[in-house]
């Protein structure tokens, strides 16, 4: 019976494990695709590994690995300015990840501010028409952008045409935090209804207003949902292109997804290069995930299990 | 006794509920409802040539938009990526997840590689499956490009080759290799999210139901069957609207990954929006097509809170 149940775990890890490596492969080869050799990358049939010699398919000691795949996304040129002398001249690095950096940045930094205080409201307060507005927050939530994105498009020009020194930028920030705002306002409020009112109701006895109740007793205690709500809305902004692709006319407002679409639609032949610039614009997100994995599955769920 | 309530600000909170939510609904307003009524209404407009103005043309680009090949053929596009998208998802997503449910040891440490696609951007998603398949030098091609497994081939790639003998213009079936492609692509990149919503159905089932189901002399199959899937029925539902939603909006992916070739034959509703839209700016009946999607996603986002609704009552 004992070895009945040890052989079922081993079946299951080796099953788990498969599913890892079928689930992982994509960006493992796609890292590996990155870091070939331009040869390699050039080869007919394809390889995996380059790590194939004359004599054995693959040889682990004759790997053949080079840096070109970055360096085209990179292009770094000689600057006398520079503190390395040289300095970083791609447009992925000069131009798309940068804006990318600021949309997302604000528009996460926003919708959690936003999504705080309504979230309070809501939490808190007993109105007319809370119910249907709580039921309408949860419909919206699930509104994807596409289509509005023709009158957003309208509304952009018309701003543009008729405000002097119209910054579409913001313009695209207000358009993540209006998209953004109806999920995370269900998400912080369900970490709000947690929080015992009675905390709050003892800091008013003592003199603290229901605003400064909120900063100093409930924004703690939900701390963790904010900062979980935070870093959601900053990896789902870090990772949208059609409205950033479509609402913005020039290309040095547009993010860094535009910039892997950019490298798909010139269908440069540099596979590598391609290879590595997907490698470059999901490493922060992955990064951020890793360390962060517990606050975006509290948040997902939490978001679910009301949706 | 009511300046106590009063600094309470329970019982007469006054105007603070009203200034805490304002800002929020403000933005909603300027970004969603405003936006749903002026697609409305240019759904009704057309460019008039010589001038330039919009002008009412009434139910004229719905009937322009139902009368075309391109939307009949969009139709079937996404019908197919759905049925695939869906069926595939929902099967997969639930067996990994009666997988991670037998808490193994390293359950923690698989739950977090798998998710790992979920965090990535469907441009890069589509990227990544692109490069698999690029003319000779994907790792994928040489399979593709078998005669023995995909007929002749008639192109080099998946993403060049056209589908031979389809039944006509508006009913492109069979289906175009890269169309099968784009469904495969699309559910490795929604498989851990939907894995994770089942697992956390799966572990709301309590155990003592099993035991006892168990003592009662249910096989496993039967305790599946019988048992576990009804209980998770409620989120299978909400998995399943969330994937058509999903499937029916997307448009990332198939911009990296096939840009909605070879031809026409990966040109789903979505990207089919996108082509009239943006690069034919033929506004009024893109407007007329967004309308037409919104209301898909109103029907489903309808039935997704009437059921989840009934489900509460229960």
């Amino acid at each position: 019976m004992k070895n009945n149940k040890q052989l079922r775990s081993w079946v299951f890890n080796g099953v788990l494990i498969g599913i890892c490596f079928v689930v992982f492969f994509p960006i493992l080869s796609t890292l590996l695709l990155s870091i070939k050799e331009p040869e390699d990358v050039r080869r007919n049939p394809p390889i995996l590994l380059p790590c194939d010699t004359e004599s054995r398919a693959i040889d682990l000691r004759h790997c053949r690995f080079s840096l070109d795949g970055y360096s085209r996304v990179l292009l770094l040129r000689p600057n006398p300015n520079s503190f390395f002398g040289q300095s970083v001249t791609g447009r992925l690095f000069t131009q798309y990840l940068p804006n990318t950096l600021f949309y997302a940045t604000f528009a996460a930094l926003i919708t959690t501010l936003l999504a705080g205080l309504a979230a309070y409201g809501l939490s808190r307060f007993r109105f007319q028409g809370r119910r249907l507005l709580l039921t309408s927050l949860l419909a919206l939530s699930g509104v994807p952008l596409l289509t509005m994105l023709l009158a957003l498009y309208q509304m952009n020009v018309r701003m543009r045409q008729l405000i002097p020194g119209y910054e579409e930028r913001l313009f695209m920030v207000v358009v993540y935090v209006g998209f953004e705002l109806p999920f995370a306002i269900w998400v912080v409020k369900g970490f709000f209804d947690t929080i015992p009112v009675e905390l709050e109701e003892a800091a008013k006895i003592d003199g603290a207003s229901p605003l400064s109740a909120l900063v100093r007793i409930v924004a703690p205690l939900a701390a963790p949902g904010l900062v979980s709500i935070f870093l959601l809305t900053y990896v789902n902004v870090w990772n949208e292109f059609i409205a950033n692709y479509l609402l913005l006319g020039r290309s040095e407002l547009r993010g860094a997804m535009y910039g892997i679409y950019e490298y798909i639609s010139q269908s440069l032949s540099a596979y590598n290069a391609l290879a590595a610039a997907c490698i470059l614009v999901i490493l922060p997100v992955i990064v951020i995930f890793l360390f962060t994995r517990q606050a975006f599955f509290r948040s997902m769920l939490e978001g679910a299990i009301k949706g | 006794m009511d300046w106590i309530r009063k600094r309470l600000g329970l019982s007469a909170p006054g105007w603070l509920p009203f200034w805490v939510i304002f800002p929020a609904l403000l933005v909603i307003a300027a970004i969603q409802l405003y936006p749903t009524l002026y697609t409305i209404i240019l759904s009704l407009q057309q460019i008039e040539p010589g001038t330039g103005q919009f002008v009412f043309v009434g139910s004229r680009n719905f009937e322009r938009l139902f009368g075309s090949i391109a939307f009949t053929r969009s139709l079937v596009h996404t019908a197919i990526f759905l049925l695939g998208y869906v069926a595939i998802t929902l099967g997969a997503s639930f067996a990994i997840a009666l997988l991670l449910r037998q808490r193994l040891r390293l359950t923690p440490l698989y739950i977090t590689l798998i998710f790992v696609p979920w965090i990535i951007s469907d441009v890069v998603a589509g990227a990544v499956w692109r490069l698999f398949v690029v003319p000779d030098y994907g790792l994928f091609s040489p399979f593709f490009a078998n005669p023995a497994l995909f007929g002749e081939p008639n192109g080099i790639s998946i993403l060049t080759s056209v589908p031979p003998n389809q039944l006509s213009p508006r009913v492109p079936l069979p289906p175009a290799p890269a169309l099968l492609f784009l469904i495969v692509a699309s559910t490795w990149k929604i498989l851990p999210f939907t894995t994770l919503l089942i697992l956390g159905a799966l572990q709301t089932v309590s155990p003592e139901v099993q035991e006892s189901a168990k003592i009662d002399g249910a096989s496993n199959w039967q305790l599946l069957l019988r048992i576990i899937l009804p209980l998770i029925k409620p989120m299978l539902a909400v998995t399943l609207f969330y994937l058509l939603l999903g499937g029916i909006n997307g448009v990332g992916m198939v911009f990296s990954l096939t840009g909605g070739g070879p031809g026409t034959s990966t040109e789903v509703i979505s990207y089919l929006l996108y082509s009239i839209g943006f690069s034919k700016l033929d506004f009024g009946l893109a407007g007329a097509l967004s309308v037409f999607i919104a209301v898909l996603n109103f029907g489903l986002i309808a039935l997704t809170l009437k059921l989840s609704a009934a489900y509460e009552e229960q």
